[in-house]
């Protein structure tokens, strides 16, 4: 019935009709021929979901689970308030907001020109370019792309955290800065020693790397959890570990009765 | 009536027609017509890939960044109706929020740590993004208005930090501004533009205290609109680029 019908009309009817057959026993036709590559052109099989209740759902989940802790914390513990602002009285130890003690504690080791300019700029400026050096689009969408990749970030961060915090306690048992007073000019004993070693410890496991055959997304793994790890390491520091003098002492053993928690 | 009818009934009533511009949803064009009809949730797709939506992708990170930011709007506000942007008062309108405002204390306490979750968020969330790749073509410049939302977060919670003007707000200002200083020839201009002055002041307290009720959540606003519209239009989440992983592994 339904191929008697299709093949009558067929001989009757436009050309675009044929193209695009509207009384067919078929279930699928072609509807439109578009350029260019779509949001799902090779994605295989469209596994999706509406976003309404779906996405909805789970933020409004999220809403309440999200204030709930912000409202239990606050029931907990007070935001701290001290002594009205005396500017002849300076606090002891005087910290930054703790996102910024990284920072400060980088001003312990180094020319601060370094610390609180050139270094921040170039982080931001590395995060800047960042995706346009890093290029490829394989391995988007999943966590750590492939299992090499997260070996290297798994030992880049190992590697952070121990060089990181060793140049912590070092420079600050025998610091370069003192050592060298007398016998070099400060923009070499502040800015290009540290600045130097810095740059050593950032490149040392980007250039382990490249002895092997390496992309440049691993290179850019490596560097950005350096980054992320280092400063961790010098917030931490700055946080908790520095003390009155901007010392360091255990964060148990803080003479003078002085807790890093009140600064929050 | 049964329960169907009778919200087929309310739903199709004009006045809940001049409302939303769609029917019940129970249907796909109706789920469709609920995100794309309503100007705030237009932001968000239509569809979303089920894999996008694994708890374990994403951590809801960026959805939690947007929520404590509502936190903060609204707690913010609460707290403007009370706060005194001067030197003369500011410190005894924090006191007084604390002890004699109803619920004073706590609005505060909830701005306090909802700002510090914030930043803490945030930059977990820049995390997540780069170690699942998802700053890649086409994401690029999104990820660019990432991270200009990261220093403007940092932006609004270091403004923010000088309000209470206590000892602990001002000499923290005091410590950051000056590492700001020590940049060469725009350093010193740079510090005496944003504190209106030598040193942590009036000029400085109201400097502060408008960048941080207006500018700042106002930019934020603007570019966590366009972060959002961009998720969108570059593909949802990164994680329907399934391309890359289910050929190479």
């Amino acid at each position: 019935m339904a191929d008697h019908q299709g093949s009558s009309m067929a001989n009757q009817t436009p050309i675009t009709d044929e193209i695009f057959p509207k009384h067919t026993s078929k279930t699928y036709a072609l509807v439109e021929l578009v350029r260019g590559e779509s949001a799902m052109v090779d994605k295989g099989p469209d596994d999706t979901l509406f976003a309404f209740p779906s996405v909805l759902l789970r933020e409004i989940v999220l809403f309440l689970g999200v204030t709930l802790a912000i409202f239990l914390f606050s029931l907990v513990k007070h935001a701290p308030l001290e002594e009205i602002a005396n500017p002849f009285v300076t606090t002891d130890p005087a910290k930054a907001p703790w996102y910024f003690l990284g920072l400060q504690e980088l001003l312990e080791h180094m020319h601060p020109l370094l610390a609180g300019v050139i270094i921040p700029a170039v982080l931001v400026l590395f995060l800047v370019v960042l995706p346009y050096i890093d290029r490829s689009s394989a391995e988007a969408g999943v966590w750590f792309g492939s299992a090499r990749d997260k070996q290297i970030v798994a030992w880049t961060a190992l590697y952070t955290l121990f060089v990181m915090s060793a140049y912590v306690v070092l420079d600050n048992a025998f610091s370069l800065r003192e050592l060298l007073r007398a016998g070099a000019p400060q923009w070499v004993a502040q800015g290009l020693l540290p600045g130097g070693i810095l740059a050593l410890l950032v490149a040392l496991p980007a250039f382990a790397l490249r002895q092997r055959q390496t992309t440049t997304h691993q290179i850019m793994l490596v560097l950005f959890t350096v980054m992320l790890v280092s400063a961790v390491v010098f917030t931490v520091s700055g946080f908790l570990f520095r003390g009155p003098g901007f010392k360091l002492y255990w964060p148990w053993q803080m003479p003078g009765g002085y807790n890093p928690w009140d600064g929050l | 009536m049964t329960r169907t009818s009778l919200l087929a009934r309310i739903s199709e009533s004009r006045v809940w027609r001049s409302f939303f511009r769609h029917g019940w949803p129970d249907n796909p064009l109706d789920r469709s017509l609920v995100m794309t009809s309503n100007v705030f949730l237009h932001l968000h797709p239509v569809k979303v890939s089920r894999k996008s939506l694994h708890w374990a992708y994403s951590f809801g990170l960026g959805v939690i960044s947007a929520i404590l930011f509502a936190v903060l709007v609204w707690t913010g506000v609460l707290l403007m109706f009370y706060y005194v942007p001067s030197v003369e008062r500011a410190y005894s309108t924090m006191k007084e929020i604390q002890l004699s405002v109803p619920l004073g204390q706590f609005t505060r306490d909830m701005h306090r740590w909802a700002a510090h979750a914030m930043v803490l968020v945030v930059i977990l969330h820049m995390a997540r993004v780069f170690y699942t790749g998802a700053y890649k073509p086409p994401r690029e410049f999104n990820w660019l208005i990432g991270v200009a939302l990261l220093l403007f977060t940092l932006g609004a919670s270091f403004t923010g930090y000088l309000l209470p003007w206590d000892q602990l707000a001002y000499w923290a200002i005091t410590v950051g501004t000056n590492i700001a200083g020590y940049a060469p020839v725009a350093g010193p201009a740079a510090r005496q533009m944003l504190l209106g002055g030598g040193e942590v002041g009036q000029n400085s307290l109201l400097r502060f205290y408008t960048l941080h009720i207006a500018i700042l959540p106002l930019l934020i606003t603007l570019f966590v609109s366009v972060h959002l519209w961009r998720v969108r239009k570059d593909g949802g989440l990164a994680a329907n680029d399934q391309r890359a992983a289910s050929s190479e592994h």
